[in-house]
């Protein structure tokens, strides 16, 4: 997966125009956009890998790991719901093996075919932050058949940085992404 | 304006879906696209920056910053269950800022806006709340947002509370006495602002964080997010988000009020609870 995103990058190394540190221009921005994207969809994945009561224990273990590796160090998830004003925040991790624990019989992750990506702003390090928004609704039922229904909006922070790396002998520079801190809300939808 | 647009949708594509799915869909994700789900996005929509699906216009592009449609946009980021919001202050506003010759837009590093983020705290043992007023801060490479200042009720309690505070003075002749007279000050340790130079004004951002540092204050969550905007010339809005059913959703205009300079300075200070 990896390797395919620095291709992509590459690719669009040689199809854009010459690239400033301090703007990004549309084309750039369109072309970071669907790498981004491309991690939200493996996120959105990984999230209802997790959640399925059909995933083998191991399995879930394993995508967890895959799941953990798209985020920086230290992210968050604060989690907010309809009745009450408490926030709980969970590293990623711990939120994943919340997730992976949830006592439902049956678990189904869905998510919207819609979403907002916002500007990229620079940060006093250099590198870029903007905010992807996703939609996901969930459904569990228990053993005695009760259901439980939410949709939750997802603010998810991603950082994009400009790396090198040394290819054939030649120095490469590509658009790295990682997810970030997530905001979820349940909405009242 | 967007609801229309989904409907033609469906209306094209009708007769291949199952009601269902299309009951599913209106009530769902046609609301979805409606919300303003970003302030970001709140931004675009207000100075017609991106298309109906929320794709970004950029400049080049006709409809980009177009005063035809962001008229029809405009209307749809302001609050419409608001009972303070005057209908012709808000026409007006809207013909203002749309104006052909002398458009207004808004612009994330312009300054003249700032968040006031609520907070729950324990203080001594009891939960509270905070206020933490941040602004963007414009750095070497990229910004931050920062915190100016704070609005804490139990620091706001303890200063100048008294109506008469005629008599609490050090005379002009203290120094002759080694300003011996500081112990009666300080016995009264309530009172002690008042032995303080004109215009002193508490600063509880560094009390915050000192209670922080010693641990008698914790941060325990972000209650909700507003933000002030005095960007457009002569005017004030507030901007607020919901999270309710329906197409009026995500961050809308509550508040929208004429301000001169005067004014301007008299509603920072109620944003800042100043008066209390």
């Amino acid at each position: 997966m990896k390797q395919a995103s620095i291709i992509v990058l590459l690719i669009g190394l040689f199809t854009f125009p010459a690239f400033a540190q301090d703007s990004i221009s549309p084309e750039r921005k369109q072309a970071i956009d669907s790498l981004a994207m491309e991690k939200i969809r493996d996120l959105e994945k990984y999230i209802s890998i997790i959640g399925s009561k059909e995933t083998p224990a191991s399995e879930a273990h394993r995508v967890i790991e895959r799941a953990t590796e798209l985020f920086m160090e230290d992210s968050e998830m604060g989690v907010s719901s309809l009745g009450s004003d408490k926030i709980n925040y969970y590293p990623v991790r711990e939120y994943f093996q919340r997730l992976m624990a949830l006592n439902y019989d049956k678990v189904s992750i869905s998510w919207f075919n819609i979403q907002y990506i916002s500007d990229l702003e620079q940060m006093p390090d250099g590198k870029w932050v903007g905010v992807i928004t996703v939609y996901q609704r969930f459904e569990g039922t228990t053993k005695e058949g009760l259901k439980y229904k939410d949709t939750t909006k997802k603010d998810i922070t991603v950082y994009v940085e400009r790396k090198q790396t040394q290819i054939g002998g030649r120095t490469i520079g590509f658009w790295d992404v990682l997810l970030g801190d997530i905001r979820v809300a349940e909405t009242k939808k | 304006m967007r609801k229309p647009f989904i409907l033609l949708i469906f209306l094209v594509t009708g007769p291949f879906l199952r009601a269902q799915v299309i009951g599913d869909l209106l009530e769902d994700e046609s609301v979805l696209y409606a919300e303003t789900k970003q302030v970001n996005q709140f931004f675009h929509r207000f100075n017609s920056e991106e298309d109906g699906k929320g794709n970004r216009i950029y400049k080049g592009d006709p409809a980009f910053r177009d005063s035809h449609l962001r008229k029809q946009a405009l209307p749809m980021i302001f609050d419409r269950e608001s009972s303070s919001l005057d209908k012709s202050i808000k026409n007006q506003f809207i013909k203002d800022v749309t104006n052909k010759n002398e458009p207004v837009f808004l612009d994330f590093h312009g300054g003249d806006w700032f968040a006031e983020v609520i907070i729950d705290v324990s203080f001594n043992g009891s939960i509270k709340e905070a206020h933490l007023y941040l602004k963007l801060q414009e750095e070497e490479v990229g910004s931050k947002w920062v915190i100016t200042r704070v609005y804490f009720e139990p620091f706001a309690r303890l200063f100048f509370k008294d109506p008469s505070a005629i008599d609490k003075f050090l005379h002009p002749m203290s120094h002759e006495l080694d300003f011996m007279n500081l112990a009666k000050v300080f016995r009264k340790e309530s009172q002690v602002e008042y032995y303080t130079y004109d215009n002193f004004v508490p600063d509880f951002l560094s009390i915050f964080i000192y209670e922080m540092k010693i641990n008698n204050l914790k941060f325990n969550g972000v209650k909700k997010v507003n933000f002030h905007f005095f960007q457009v010339d002569g005017y004030y809005f507030k901007l607020e988000e919901f999270n309710r059913p329906g197409f009026n959703n995500g961050w809308l205009i509550t508040q929208l009020k004429e301000v001169d300079q005067e004014s301007k300075n008299r509603l920072i200070g109620t944003i800042y609870y100043e008066e209390n």
